[in-house]
């Protein structure tokens, strides 16, 4: 469903991706783990169309998008659920739901019930800014964000990140639900152990580069866990 | 008025347009120009001066801000300095005097109620400030693209990020600001029957002003802050004398500038 290759972008001149090739298929869940500095985050922005890269392909349903502007990424069906929850904090949750739909032109009160019924206090906390939300409660909408523009493949940046256990269970439990529904999903995540119980494959990433494409048991969790949290070089 | 496209502006792209009052200074001459050769009426002079002022601040925005977008806000400053020189310039090559007349807004005497007297041009003017807040309020709460704006100021990266074309944002936002600001100039320059090259800059410093009186980026503060300015040179012309009141205008910028009072960190538009 997607497919990257040979990725390559920089900050000025240095390369925070080296030349990133990877698969995603479609209906799956896909995970991305690494160290910090790996890259990572940089993939996620370069396919979001944030980043603009500076060699290689990123191919959606065979079309290529590298370079186009974010929404008109969003307008083919990719959304990115950012790193750190970035939103709107001083618009309401219901008018965050909102902004996430602006591609649409068809009725949305809908996916905003639904999306309500999946994220209960957001339902409660509709009129409220969203800057006053809990940690939780804005992944909860970033993620309620990104599902109003009715996304074929979700990205999520380290969605777990900073959050209790409790809710961090709560927000893989929404992963395999979304997943169950239809939506493929491409993961970045630094909780290893939670991610490789939902993938159904996973890609390793150190210094910009793929260093390991397996399934979730084609290589042993401690190990998966060391080189994701150290890289292999130390 | 003139506070609220000026704040419109450096809300959404935390950029100080100084190219903002001459622009409407290029639609007030554009519409003394159309009196000049042809016979219309106010309503087509509102128009002209409005369509001539959202060119303007389009092609601004087009040579200023669109290149300028992820530089150093400096940038896009000094850019539309250059275009304050260049509307300045036009505007003398097409009309060489100094001073050109301007149709009036209202022909008939003060309105008189007991003992006061009010100018029925500056109750147009009062009203026309109501309107266009309540149509701005209306544009920024109640539509899909207000949406969008409130979205953008908030954080760029993450409206582009929820499908949100944030250029055309810009643009739109430039266009309706440049729009406010064509207003504002015809309705000034029909009250002072008479327009000049200056009342460019007069635009610009007084839109800061205002803006900066009632914190920057904050749209309620852009509307507090012009008749807090407003009345503050009124008074200053009543004690002081005219000469002194637009002398008092510099001072209020310096003294906000020095003393940076805690309002102006403020930082939302809503």
């Amino acid at each position: 469903m997607l497919s990257v290759r040979d990725l390559v972008t920089a900050y000025g001149k240095i390369e925070a991706l080296k030349g990133v090739s990877l698969e995603v298929a479609p209906g799956s869940i896909t995970c991305l783990l690494g160290p910090n500095g790996a890259g990572k985050t940089t993939l996620m922005m370069t396919i979001a169309g944030v980043l603009r890269p500076k060699r290689g392909s990123v191919r959606f349903l065979d079309e290529d998008l590298a370079g186009l502007a974010p929404d008109a990424i969003v307008k083919r069906g990719i959304a990115l659920v950012p790193e750190n929850r970035l939103g709107f904090p001083s618009m309401s949750v219901l008018e965050n739901l909102q902004a996430g739909a602006y591609q649409r032109r068809d009725p949305i009160e809908e996916d905003i019930e639904r999306i309500f019924r999946r994220f209960p206090p957001l339902k409660a906390r509709s009129a409220q800014q969203a800057g006053t939300l809990s940690g939780g409660e804005q992944q909860m909408l970033a993620v309620g964000r990104a599902l109003m523009s009715r996304p074929k493949l979700l990205l999520m940046d380290e969605p777990s990140l900073g959050l209790a256990p409790l809710v961090v269970e709560e927000i893989f439990r929404t992963v395999a639900e979304l997943h169950r529904d239809g939506t493929t999903i491409f993961l970045v995540e630094q909780n290893a152990h939670m991610a490789l119980k939902v993938a159904q494959h996973f890609f390793l990433m150190e210094q910009g580069r793929v260093s390991f494409s397996g399934d979730p048991g084609s290589l042993a969790e401690d190990e998966v866990i060391r080189r994701a949290y150290l890289g292999s070089s130390r | 008025m003139l506070a609220l496209g000026f704040t419109l502006i450096f809300g959404v792209l935390r950029r100080a347009n100084l190219a903002y009052g001459p622009a409407i200074m290029f639609g007030a001459y554009a519409a003394t120009w159309t009196s000049m050769n042809f016979q219309a009426g106010l309503l087509i002079l509102a128009v002209v001066t409005i369509a001539a002022a959202v060119l303007a601040g389009a092609y601004v925005e087009r040579l200023c801000f669109a290149p300028h977008r992820k530089g150093p806000a400096a940038a896009a400053m000094v850019a539309s300095f250059a275009l304050w020189m260049q509307f300045e310039e036009l505007a003398t090559l097409a009309l060489p005097n100094h001073l050109y007349a301007f149709p009036a807004l209202y022909e008939g005497g003060p309105l008189e109620l007991g003992r006061f007297t009010v100018r029925i041009d500056a109750l147009l003017i009062l009203l026309a400030t109501v309107v266009v807040c309540g149509l701005l309020w209306w544009i920024l709460y109640r539509t899909r693209f207000g949406v969008a704006v409130r979205a953008v100021i908030d954080d760029p990266k993450a409206a582009g990020l929820a499908g949100i074309g944030v250029p055309r944002v810009f643009m739109l936002v430039f266009a309706l600001a440049s729009a406010i600001g064509g207003l504002a100039g015809f309705l000034i320059a029909g009250s002072q029957e008479q327009v000049t090259p200056m009342l460019g800059m007069w635009s610009t410093l007084k839109g800061m002003v205002a803006m900066m009186l009632g914190g920057l980026g904050s749209l309620p503060g852009a509307v507090a802050g012009g008749l807090a300015l407003g009345l503050i040179e009124a008074h200053a012309g009543w004690f002081l004398g005219p000469q002194l009141r637009d002398f008092l205008v510099y001072l209020l910028l310096f003294v906000l500038l020095a003393l940076r009072p805690p309002w102006m960190n403020t930082r939302s538009v809503s």
